[in-house]
């Protein structure tokens, strides 16, 4: 199994590639807590973990696609140090498709990832030097914290309610066609959160698998509460609308007090224009021990929220 | 430029019928998946109760009463995904949709669905939902792979983005987009919670959730705090916009909510092709009324109404001026010039 790090820029790459070096990137104090949560159990069930591969870029907003030279620069520098390379990208309207288009002209024999099925038809057309991975927000699957870690607690095994149970636990890449599907597009490998309900991965045999860590992504916008810090009060909440990248000035963390359950103090994140829940130590024991059964090819460690401005 | 109306039972056909709905669409949830899933996995992103007809005969009748008065009916098999287990119970509903009820299209967003039905040479046409969040003229050309009719666009599109996608389409394939009614926080499309009624919808709970601040650039003072908690306030606001003004009506009963009547006829001019009002789930009258009044702005500017006056007639339609002043319960910002 591999061990990928997401990097905002090639200076993360002066560190040496060790879980230990890059754990402490996470500035702030609400999320430091969760990095190093995450950075305890990996080290307990695998040691001293070395990356041989990076990931840059973001997924979920367009406005914090990078510039060309910041791409180049990780790009080269990654290649330099022998690390592996892949790069990510979020769903776009026709204006990101455009600046993605020359960004991927940039990069080659490496991987990108996909979330909108349009970056994937023109990953297919124009750069075949690329190598095409379906991103977490393609890969369907409730991950719906406020709940689902409810469900994977408390349902009875039995009738109805472990069917459903089941279904949670899986995703769409689960049926054999849409596997099947993904190849006739090129389309070998499949990123996906761990899930707060727990996961079925009984799918890894058919496609490489990369899952992210210690953060998961709830839900994501075009329209940005953080871009409407710029804006008067009637043009906020506007979808696309241009931003300063208000995102990087701040974190909102929600704390559920209004649970109809007993996970009152359970907290979200809000980074720009996406959701985040953190893996719990439960969540993250069982990820670690679906990697120790072989069915995951790739961990993906973020020592930040994956809304870096690179 | 037709116009799209939701429906939950024959009952309602006449009404919509006479309001001047031009296209139905609605959603089954057959007792063979109750008994499988019960209510906590969707098979149409609505609950069994309320949203969805119940029997395959009530689903025929319907059908058939709409094509008798000339409307076309779509039925909705839009979940984002099926698990490998639920496929098979999933085709066969869309056979039984299209082959014995006879309904004139099935809206599906799971890309493995749409593949295995381009497949399956129904009579039923395929419809892209918006959940499947086609936002760029890319992914269009990516679906017609698979044969689809039309794709509805995301509520998050602006008039000049949708203009460029029907553009690019060049007459391909239909577009449909939202006129009227619920409107949605997040990318439809790529949001993972549920609506489940224990919970509800995730974007409504945030605004009763307690919220902290961590500033992460130089010196987080008290103005900038207040600011980012006025900018809260908004959003919440916002929010409370898009839930249909907290589930009002105006004095005479019609309903709040999202709304795209101003753009009416810039998207006549883009060359839409179907206008969506939302809400499979609401009562008989709110849909009549939302018929209604997409029905009086779609007439003027079909019959040439100035563009202007359609605009003004729009927001006398809504006749709460200071919900349209907002600039939040809008689904597409138009110029008034």
């Amino acid at each position: 199994m591999e061990w990928y790090v997401h990097i905002s820029g090639p200076a993360d790459l002066e560190r040496e590639p060790l879980l230990d070096s890059v754990a402490p990137l996470e500035s702030s104090a609400m999320l430091d807590p969760l990095v190093r949560l995450a950075a305890q159990v990996i080290a307990r069930e695998f040691g001293a973990v070395r990356f041989t591969g990076c990931v840059f870029g973001n997924e979920f907003c367009e406005h914090l696609l990078p510039q060309p030279a910041a791409l180049e620069a990780a790009f080269g520098e990654a290649r330099r140090l022998g690390l592996g390379f892949t790069f990510l990208t979020p769903y776009v309207s026709n204006a990101g498709l455009a600046r993605l288009r020359v960004l991927l002209g940039r990069i080659e024999d490496t991987e990108v990832v996909f979330n909108d099925w349009g970056v994937l038809n023109l990953l297919r057309r124009e750069f075949p030097r690329l190598t095409p991975v379906e991103g977490r927000l393609l890969n369907k699957s409730l991950r719906d914290p406020r709940i689902m870690g409810v469900y994977g607690e408390t349902q009875a095994a039995s009738g109805a309610a472990a069917a459903t149970l089941a279904a949670l636990r899986r995703s769409s890449v689960d049926s054999k066609s849409y596997t099947a599907l993904l190849e006739r597009f090129g389309v070998r490998a499949v990123e996906m959160d761990s899930l707060p309900q727990g996961m079925d991965l009984s799918f890894a045999d058919r496609v490489r698998l990369s899952v992210y860590l210690p953060f998961g992504f709830i839900s994501t916008s075009r329209v940005c509460m953080a871009a409407g810090l710029g804006y008067r009060k009637p043009d906020k909440f506007q979808p696309g609308a241009p931003c300063r990248h208000e995102c990087q000035t701040h974190l909102v963390e929600y704390t559920y007090t209004n649970s109809p359950f007993a996970n009152r103090d359970q907290k979200f994140y809000l980074k720009g224009n996406t959701y985040f829940y953190a893996h719990t130590e439960p969540m993250l024991t069982a990820l670690m021990q679906e990697a120790r059964l072989g069915r995951i090819a790739r961990l993906v460690f973020q020592p930040r929220l994956p809304m870096v401005m690179s | 430029m037709k116009i799209l109306a939701p429906v939950r039972e024959l009952d309602e056909l006449e009404m919509l019928v006479a309001a001047g709905a031009e296209e139905l669409f609605c959603g089954i949830v057959p007792r063979e998946w109750l008994e499988r899933y019960t209510g906590a996995i969707w098979l149409n992103r609505r609950g069994a109760k309320g949203g969805s007809l119940e029997t395959w005969d009530d689903l025929r009748r319907l059908v058939a009463a709409a094509h008798d008065a000339k409307l076309p009916v779509f039925v909705t098999l839009n979940a984002p995904y099926y698990t490998a287990e639920q496929l098979p119970l999933v085709l066969d509903l869309a056979r039984r949709m299209s082959e014995e009820a006879g309904a004139d299209a099935l809206i599906v967003t799971d890309i493995n669905l749409l593949a295995r039905l381009s497949e399956e040479n129904l009579s039923a046409k395929l419809h892209v939902s918006s959940v499947a969040a086609t936002l760029n003229s890319e992914a269009i050309r990516f679906l017609m792979n698979f044969g689809p009719s039309r794709v509805i666009l995301p509520r998050s599109l602006t008039l000049a983005e949708i203009g460029d996608i029907v553009r690019d389409a060049g007459g391909d394939i239909e577009i449909e987009v939202f006129m009227l009614n619920d409107g949605c926080a997040f990318e439809e499309g790529f949001c993972a919670t549920t609506h489940h009624h224990s919970v509800g919808a995730f974007c409504t709970n945030l605004s009763e959730m307690q919220a902290e601040f961590e500033w992460h650039a130089p010196r987080f003072t008290s103005r900038r705090r207040n600011w980012l908690r006025r900018n809260l306030a908004d959003y919440r606001r916002w929010v409370w916009y898009l839930n249909g003004s907290g589930c009002g009506a105006t004095p005479r009963g019609l309903p709040y909510g999202p709304c795209g009547l101003c753009a009416v006829p810039d998207l006549l001019r883009i060359g839409v092709d179907s206008l969506k009002i939302v809400g499979r789930e609401a009562s008989a009258f709110k849909k009549m009324a939302s018929v209604r009044m997409v029905r009086d702005i779609v007439d003027r500017a079909r019959g040439g109404t100035p563009r202007l006056q359609v605009i003004e007639r729009a927001r006398a339609l809504r006749e709460e001026p200071e919900h349209c002043d907002s600039g939040y319960m809008c689904y597409y910002k138009v110029s008034a010039v």
